[in-house]
C-alpha cells in the first residue's frame, strides 16, 4: 500500500516534515548496526549521518551511485527508513532517485524499493512495506541506500540523517500475539 | 566531658529505647512526659549544625570549646523549656548546680550569669537534664537526694520526673498503672504496625491490609501506614487500590518519599500520564537528592517510550543511593526495553546483591532468560520469585510460561492452575493454559478457555487472533474468518497485522504446507 501511494506521490513529495513522527510501536534499530559509505568527503564522514544533528551532513566524493550501508549483527526486521535533506540549503547536492537494496550481504543485494523525491525539505519517509502482507517487514542482515541521481543533475551528494526503523518485538516473549486491552496489559508484567 | 556527652548520646541517638526508659524513669507525670521526651530526643539527634550556629549567634564565641561539647543537652532543654515554666525550673536548676556540679561547670555558669537573661534559664536547664542524664548512671541516692530539695521549693514537674526511683513514694500507686496502660497501648500500636509490616515483607498483602485496618483511625490515616496500604495493593496487582492509596498518603504527608517510587509505577501501570508527571515534577522539585523523584521522572518517561531518557533518571536514582535496590531493576527494565540484555542482567543482579529479597529483579532476570531461550535458567529465576512472592499469579504464569516451553505440559497447567486460583482477574493464567492446550492440540479445552475470557476482556485482539488459528487448523473456515475480521478490528500491533492478514490470505491452505512455505 506505501508502495503504490509513495509511486503516485513522487511529484507531491516535495515537503517532508519539520518533526520526525515514528509510529508508536517502531524503534530505532541503526545503533545496532555497523555504517558504512561508498565515499566522503573528509569532515563530512559517516558520522555525520547518525550525529542527531541537522546542521552536519554525509557528503560523497566519488562517482555515483553513492551508497550507505547499513550492516546489521544478526538478522532483523525492518519497516520504515526516514532520511532528512533539504533541498533549501543543499540544492544540487540533494538527492532525486533513492534505491534501497536488502540482502545478506555485499554478494546478494536485491532492489526492494525505489523511489524519487522532488525537492524535499525536512524528514522523508520511506517505507519498506511491500503489497503483501507477508512483506510488511524487511528481514535482512544488510541495507543499502543508494543515491541514484541528484537534483539539478548534482554530482556529490548531501544527507543530514538516515534513522531505520523496526517494529518493537513482543514485549512478553513466547506469545503468538501481542496484547492489546488494558486488562491484559496491566497483568502482563511485574514491574 | 566527654563522658557526658556519651551519655547524652546515649539517650538520644537510640529512639526506641528511650521511650521505654522514661516510662519507668519519669516519676509522677508518665503521660505528659512520655510524650514530651520523645519527639525531644530525635530532634537533639538530627539538629547538630544549627545548634552550634546558635551558640554563636547568642555572642558565647569566646568560650567556644567548652560549651560546644554540652551544647547537646542545652538545646534538649531548651526545647523542654518552651514546654514547662522558664522561672521555675530556672531556680531549680540554679540551687542543683549550684550543689553538685559547681566543679564542672563552674566557668559556664560564671559566664552564664555574665549574658543575657534568657541565656541563663537556658542553660540553667541544661543542667537539670544533664542531672536527669548522670541520675540515671551513678550515685542515684545522692542526685535524688539532691533532686528533692530542689524539686519542691521550685514545685517544678520536670525534676522530680527526672530521678524516678528516688521520688517514687508518693505518686507510684497511680503513675505506674498509667505508665504501664500507656506503654501497653503504644507496644499494642508497635505491635500492629509491626505485625502488618512484617507481613506485607512477606508478601501475604491480603493478611498485611487486615491488620493495617485494625489500626485506629488516627494512626490509619498517616502517611507511612497509607503507603504501606498502597504497597500492598500493589503487590496484589490491584494498581487503582494502591493509586487510591498512595494519593491519600501524599495528602497526608506530601513531603514524605516512602513509597513513592512504588507509587510512580503504579501509575505507570495505569498509564496515568498526567498524574505522573505531576507526581515526578513535585517530587524533584521537593528534593532533587531523593532517589525516589529519579524514578519517578524515569517512570514518566518510560511511559513515553523514551527508554534512554527513563534509563538516565533511574541510573541517576542508583548514583544518588547504590544501597537502592528498586533504582537498579528499574535500570533493568529500561536496558530491556531497549534490548540491551547484557546490562539489565548486570542491573538485575546488583539490585540482588543489594537485597536478595527484591523478587521483582529475580522476576525480571527470568524473562530475560526466557527471552533468550534459556528456558532452564528462566524457570528457576521464576521459581525464586515466586518462593519470595509466593502470591503472584503473574510469576506464577510466567513459570507457567518456561515450564510449558520445557515441554513439562502437565506440571505447566498446574501451576497456570494455581494462579488462576491466586488471582480471579488476572486473565494471563486463562490466556497461557489456552495456548498450552492448543499446543497440546486439545482444541476443544482451549476454546473452553477462550470463551470465557473473551467474557473477561472482550477487547482482547490476541483471544480472537488466537481463536481464529485455532478455528483454522480444525478447518472452520467462516468461524476462523469471522475471529480474525474482530482481532483486525480491535488494533493489534503492526506485527500480528501482518501475521494475521497472512493467515488469512492462506486460510484454505493447511497449516503444514504453510510451514514449508
Amino acid at each position: 500500500m506505501a508502495d503504490s501511494s509513495e509511486g503516485e506521490e513522487e511529484g507531491k513529495l516535495t515537503g517532508g516534515s519539520q518533526q520526525l513522527v515514528v509510529d508508536d510501536d517502531l524503534r530505532e534499530m541503526g545503533k545496532k548496526a555497523a555504517w558504512s559509505v561508498s565515499s566522503y568527503k573528509p569532515g563530512n564522514g559517516v558520522l555525520s549521518l547518525r550525529d542527531d544533528n541537522l546542521d552536519t551532513y554525509w557528503q560523497s566524493d566519488g562517482a555515483q551511485p553513492h551508497l550507505v550501508n547499513v550492516q546489521f549483527q544478526k538478522k532483523v526486521k525492518l519497516q520504515l527508513v526516514v532520511l532528512y535533506v533539504d533541498f533549501k540549503l543543499d540544492e544540487s547536492y540533494t538527492p532525486g532517485k533513492i534505491s534501497i537494496r536488502a540482502g545478506d550481504g555485499f554478494h546478494n543485494l536485491k532492489e526492494i524499493k525505489a523511489v524519487e523525491l522532488v525537492k524535499p525539505t525536512g524528514w522523508v519517509h520511506i517505507s519498506l512495506s511491500g503489497n503483501d502482507p507477508r512483506e510488511t517487514f524487511v528481514n535482512t542482515f544488510m541495507l543499502q541506500i543508494a543515491v541514484l541521481s541528484n537534483h539539478l543533475n548534482g554530482r556529490d551528494t548531501h544527507i543530514r540523517q538516515i534513522k531505520v526503523y523496526g517494529p518493537r518485538p513482543n514485549p512478553i516473549p513466547l506469545q503468538p500475539f501481542q496484547f492489546t486491552s488494558t486488562e491484559f496489559i496491566t497483568y502482563s508484567a511485574v514491574r | 566531658m566527654l563522658w557526658e556527652l556519651a551519655a547524652n548520646l546515649q539517650l538520644s541517638g537510640v529512639i526506641p529505647p528511650p521511650v521505654c526508659r522514661n516510662f519507668q524513669q519519669n516519676g509522677t507525670n508518665a503521660s505528659v512526659a512520655g510524650t514530651d521526651n520523645s519527639p525531644r530526643s530525635t530532634v537533639n539527634s538530627t539538629i547538630q549544625a544549627p545548634r552550634r550556629k546558635f551558640v554563636d549567634e547568642g555572642k558565647l564565641r569566646k568560650i567556644s570549646g567548652r560549651l560546644f561539647s554540652d551544647s547537646g543537652p542545652r538545646r534538649n532543654s531548651r526545647l523542654a523549656g518552651e514546654s514547662t515554666g522558664n522561672t521555675n525550673s530556672n531556680v531549680s536548676a540554679a540551687s542543683g548546680n549550684g550543689t553538685t556540679h559547681s566543679s564542672k561547670y563552674y566557668g559556664s555558669s560564671k559566664l552564664s550569669s555574665m549574658t543575657l537573661r534568657s541565656m541563663t534559664s537556658r542553660k540553667a536547664q541544661s543542667w537539670a537534664t544533664e542531672n536527669y542524664g548522670e541520675g540515671i548512671r551513678n550515685d542515684i541516692s545522692d542526685d535524688s537526694r539532691l533532686n528533692m530539695s530542689v524539686s519542691h521549693p521550685s514545685g517544678d514537674a520536670r525534676p522530680l520526673e527526672q530521678e524516678g526511683p528516688g521520688t517514687s513514694a508518693s505518686g507510684v500507686d497511680v503513675s505506674s498503672t498509667s505508665i504501664l496502660s500507656g506503654a501497653s497501648e503504644i507496644l499494642a500500636l508497635f505491635r500492629i504496625l509491626g505485625e502488618g509490616y512484617r507481613l506485607s515483607c512477606l508478601y501475604r498483602c491480603q493478611d498485611a491490609l487486615d491488620i493495617y485496618n485494625k489500626l485506629p483511625h488516627k494512626h490509619y490515616h498517616t502517611g507511612w501506614v497509607l503507603s504501606q496500604i498502597g504497597r500492598a495493593y500493589f503487590e496484589m496487582v490491584d494498581y487503582l487500590e494502591a493509586d487510591h492509596a498512595f494519593g491519600l498518603a501524599r495528602l497526608a504527608s506530601p513531603y514524605s518519599f516512602e513509597g513513592m517510587d512504588v507509587y510512580s509505577t503504579v501509575l505507570f501501570h495505569l498509564k496515568e500520564d498526567m498524574k505522573l508527571s505531576y507526581l515526578a515534577q513535585e517530587l524533584v522539585s521537593t528534593d532533587r537528592l531523593a532517589p525516589q523523584s529519579w524514578c519517578a521522572m524515569g517512570n514518566c518517561y518510560s511511559l513515553q517510550k523514551d527508554h534512554e531518557t527513563a534509563l538516565k533518571n533511574f541510573q541517576r536514582a542508583v548514583q544518588l543511593n547504590p544501597r537502592f535496590a528498586y533504582g537498579h531493576t528499574l535500570c533493568g527494565h529500561e536496558y530491556v526495553a531497549l534490548e540491551d540484555f547484557e546490562n539489565a542482567i548486570k542491573s538485575y543482579q546488583s539490585a540482588l546483591l543489594v537485597d536478595a529479597r527484591h523478587y521483582n529483579a529475580w522476576y525480571g532476570l527470568g524473562m530475560i532468560y526466557l527471552r533468550q531461550e534459556k528456558f532452564e535458567f528462566s524457570e528457576h529465576h521464576f521459581r525464586m520469585a515466586l518462593s519470595i512472592n509466593p502470591h503472584s499469579s503473574v510469576i506464577m504464569s510466567y513459570l507457567g510460561t518456561a515450564l510449558h516451553a520445557l515441554k513439562k505440559n502437565e506440571e505447566a497447567l498446574e501451576v497456570m492452575e494455581l494462579a488462576i486460583v491466586a488471582d480471579k482477574k488476572n486473565p494471563l493464567p486463562m490466556y497461557q493454559k489456552a495456548n498450552i492446550l492448543v499446543s497440546m492440540e486439545s482444541f476443544d479445552a482451549a476454546l473452553e478457555v477462550l470463551e470465557e475470557l473473551k467474557e473477561h476482556a472482550p477487547r482482547e485482539s490476541s483471544v480472537y487472533a488466537l481463536m481464529g488459528r485455532i478455528y483454522k487448523r480444525r478447518n472452520m473456515y467462516d468461524k476462523a474468518m469471522l475471529h480474525f475480521g474482530v482481532a483486525l478490528d480491535l488494533k493489534p500491533s503492526a506485527t500480528d497485522v501482518a501475521t494475521i492478514k497472512a493467515a488469512i490470505e492462506k486460510l484454505h491452505v493447511p497449516d503444514e504446507m504453510e510451514d514449508e512455505l
